[in-house]
C-alpha cells in the first residue's frame, strides 16, 4: 500500500470514529445523568446517588406503562410472527401473479410516515370504541411489527438452499414435515432476530400509539413524554439507563447467537 | 417410492408431471399448489387489510368530507384549506425542507462510513457495524432526552461554554430548526449508511482497479466509476430517510420546543385539540402524496436503470 493510500485509510478511520462518537454521544450521556444526586437533568451530574432508580418504582404510572408496553409488544410480535411467517413462505416459495406488488404492499409501512399510519388507524379504531384499549394498541402496533418480521425472515429464507427442502420431499417427507424439520430450523436465526427487533420497535414506538392512548392505557414512551412535560428530574434518565441496558443485552444475545449484520441490510 | 417422486414434483411446480400419474391425484396436487400460498397469505392479508388498507381508505374518504362525523358532501374544501392557507403552506414547506436537509446531510455524512463498512479490511470493522446499528435499537425518547442533556440550559455544551467564559447566560441551543435537524440526522443516519453500504458491497472492486490501471486519478475514478455504481444505494437510503423524516413527530416536538411546527405536529393538533378530522386527514394525505411521489420517482429512475 502506498504512503498516500495509508494516510487516506487513517483519515477515513478517524472520520468513522467521529461519526460513531456522534451516534453514541446522546445515548451515553444519559447514563451518568441517571446517577446524579441533584434534582435536575444536568450535565455534568452532581454527586452520586441511586435514588432516581428507586424513584422509578415510586411512580406507579411509569411501572404500569412499562407493563402495558411490554404486553402490547409481546402480543403484537406473536401475532406478526404467525401471520408474517405465512407471508414469507408464500412470497418466497410460490410463484403467482402480483407477488412483487404484494411484497411491496406488505413492506410499505417501513417507509410510510408514521403519523399518517397513526391517523389512519385511529380513524378506524375510534368509531369501533378501540381507543384506550389494549387490543386497539396491539392492532396498531402490528402495522409496524409485521413488515419487520417479514423482512428479516424473508432475508433468511432467501439464503436457505431449496435443495435441502427438495431432498426432504424426495426422501418421502410431506410438505408439513419438510417445513417442520428442515425449513423451520434453518429459519430460526431470522425468526429470532425478527422477533427481537419487532419487540423493541413496538416497545419504543411513540407516534403510532399517539391517538390511541389515554388515562389508564398509556404506553411507556408516551408516559415518559408526559412525565418530562412536568418534571425534568433524572428519573427518566434512570429509566432510560435501564432500557439501554436491556437493549445492550438483547443486541449482544442476537450478535452471539445469530449475527446482527445480515438482518439490517 | 412413487409417493416420494410425486411429492418431489409437487414441490417443484414447473417440472412436468410424468404422464403415468393418476388424474385425480394430479388435480389434487394442482389444487394444493394454488391453495397453499393462498392459505399461507390469508392471515397476513387479513391483518394488512384490517390495519393498513381499510384505515387508509377510511382516511382518504374522511379527507373529502366537510366535517366528521355526519359529513354531508363530497368536497375538496379541506384540501383547499390545507394547501391554500399561508400558515399551513409554511408548515408544509418546512416539513419537506426538513426532509430534504436531513436527507442531504445524512447522505454526505453517511457515504464515507458506508465506504468504510464495505471496503475496509480493518479488524475494527465489525465493531463499527455494531456502533452504527445499535442506536437504531435505542428508544427515540431516550435519544431525544440525551440531546436535552447535551443542549439544554444546564446541559453539557452550555456548561462547557460558561466554564470557558465564552458566555454568561446559557445559549438557547434547543428550539430551533437546526436542533431538530441534528436530532433527526442522529436518528436516520444509520438507515442511510446501511443502504449505501449494501450497494457498495456488491460493486465489483475490479472495476475501479481497472480504471486505476488505465490511469484514472483516484478522484476521477471515484466520480466516474464508483459513485455512479453506488447511486442506487444513495437513492434507496434517501427515500427511506426522506419518508421517515417528513413523518417524524416526537423529535421536532421535543427538540423544537413548540418553535418548529412540522406537519406531524399540526396533524396531531387538528386531530386532538381541534378535533377536526377532515383537515387532519387532508394534511395526512399531503404527506402520503409526498411519499408516493418520492417512491414513484425512485421506481422510475431505477427501473430504467435496470433495463439498460
Amino acid at each position: 500500500m502506498t504512503q498516500r493510500a495509508l494516510a487516506g485509510e487513517r483519515l477515513l478511520g478517524l472520520y468513522v470514529g467521529l461519526i460513531l462518537a456522534f451516534l453514541a454521544l446522546p445515548i451515553l450521556v444519559v447514563i451518568p445523568s441517571a446517577f446524579s444526586a441533584g434534582s435536575t437533568l444536568a450535565f455534568p451530574p452532581q454527586g452520586f446517588s441511586l435514588r432516581w432508580f428507586a424513584n422509578i418504582l415510586a411512580r406507579p404510572e411509569l411501572v404500569r406503562a412499562a407493563g402495558i408496553s411490554a404486553a402490547v409488544a409481546g402480543v403484537a410480535t406473536a401475532v406478526s410472527l404467525v401471520a408474517g411467517l405465512g407471508v414469507t413462505l408464500a412470497l418466497g416459495r410460490y410463484r403467482f401473479p402480483g407477488r412483487e406488488a404484494l411484497r411491496m404492499l406488505f413492506l410499505t409501512p417501513l417507509v410510510f410516515p408514521a403519523i399518517v399510519l397513526a391517523v389512519a388507524v385511529a380513524m378506524v379504531l375510534s368509531p369501533l370504541g378501540l381507543v384506550r384499549s389494549f387490543w386497539g394498541l396491539v392492532l396498531a402496533h402490528v402495522v409496524i411489527t409485521l413488515p419487520y418480521i417479514i423482512r428479516t425472515t424473508s432475508a433468511t429464507l432467501a439464503e436457505i438452499d431449496r435443495a435441502c427442502e427438495e431432498a426432504a420431499l424426495t426422501l418421502g417427507a410431506n410438505p408439513w414435515r419438510s417445513f417442520r424439520h428442515v425449513t423451520l430450523p434453518l429459519l430460526r436465526p431470522g425468526i429470532l432476530a425478527g422477533v427481537t427487533f419487532s419487540f423493541i420497535i413496538s416497545f419504543d414506538e411513540f407516534t403510532i400509539s399517539l391517538f390511541l392512548v389515554g388515562p389508564g392505557m398509556m404506553t411507556l414512551p408516551l408516559e415518559m413524554y408526559n412525565y418530562a412535560e412536568f418534571s425534568l428530574d433524572p428519573t427518566l434518565a434512570a429509566l432510560s439507563t435501564v432500557l439501554i441496558g436491556m437493549t445492550v443485552v438483547a443486541v449482544l444475545l442476537i450478535e452471539r447467537f445469530v449475527g446482527l449484520g445480515r438482518h439490517f441490510t | 417410492m412413487t409417493r416420494a417422486l410425486t411429492e418431489e414434483t409437487a414441490a417443484v411446480p414447473r417440472m412436468q408431471q410424468p404422464a403415468a400419474g393418476a388424474a385425480p391425484r394430479r388435480r389434487w396436487r394442482a389444487l394444493r399448489q394454488v391453495l397453499a400460498p393462498v392459505l399461507l397469505l390469508l392471515p397476513g392479508a387479513v391483518l394488512l387489510a384490517l390495519v393498513l388498507v381499510w384505515p387508509f381508505l377510511t382516511m382518504l374518504g374522511i379527507s373529502f368530507t366537510d366535517r366528521y362525523p355526519n359529513g354531508a358532501a363530497l368536497t375538496l374544501d379541506k384540501y383547499r384549506d390545507v394547501l391554500g392557507d399561508p400558515y399551513f403552506l409554511r408548515i408544509i414547506l418546512r416539513t419537506f425542507g426538513l426532509g430534504l436537509v436531513v436527507t442531504a446531510i445524512t447522505a454526505l455524512l453517511g457515504y464515507p462510513v458506508a465506504w468504510y463498512l464495505a471496503r475496509s479490511r480493518s479488524r475494527w470493522k465489525h465493531l463499527v457495524f455494531l456502533g452504527v446499528i445499535a442506536p437504531l435499537l435505542v428508544s427515540i425518547v431516550v435519544r431525544t432526552m440525551g440531546w436535552t442533556i447535551l443542549l439544554g440550559n444546564e446541559g453539557l455544551v452550555n456548561s462547557a461554554l460558561m466554564a470557558l467564559g465564552l458566555t454568561d447566560t446559557p445559549l438557547p441551543l434547543m428550539q430551533s430548526f437546526w436542533s431538530v435537524v441534528l436530532g433527526m440526522v442522529h436518528i436516520l443516519l444509520p438507515f442511510m449508511v446501511l443502504s449505501i453500504a449494501t450497494v457498495l458491497g456488491k460493486i465489483d472492486p475490479s472495476l475501479s482497479e481497472a480504471a486505476a490501471l488505465l490511469g484514472a486519478h483516484p478522484v476521477r475514478n471515484f466520480l466516474r466509476v464508483t459513485l455512479p455504481l453506488s447511486a442506487q444505494g444513495v437513492a434507496a437510503g434517501s427515500v427511506v430517510v426522506f419518508c421517515l423524516s417528513i413523518g417524524a413527530y416526537i423529535t421536532p416536538l421535543w427538540l423544537g420546543r413548540g418553535q418548529v411546527t412540522v406537519l406531524a405536529i399540526s396533524i396531531h393538533e387538528q386531530m386532538v385539540v381541534l378535533v377536526d378530522w377532515p383537515t387532519g386527514a387532508a394534511a395526512s394525505m399531503v404527506l402520503t402524496i409526498g411519499t408516493f411521489v418520492i417512491l414513484a420517482l425512485y421506481g422510475l429512475a431505477f427501473a430504467r436503470h435496470a433495463r439498460r
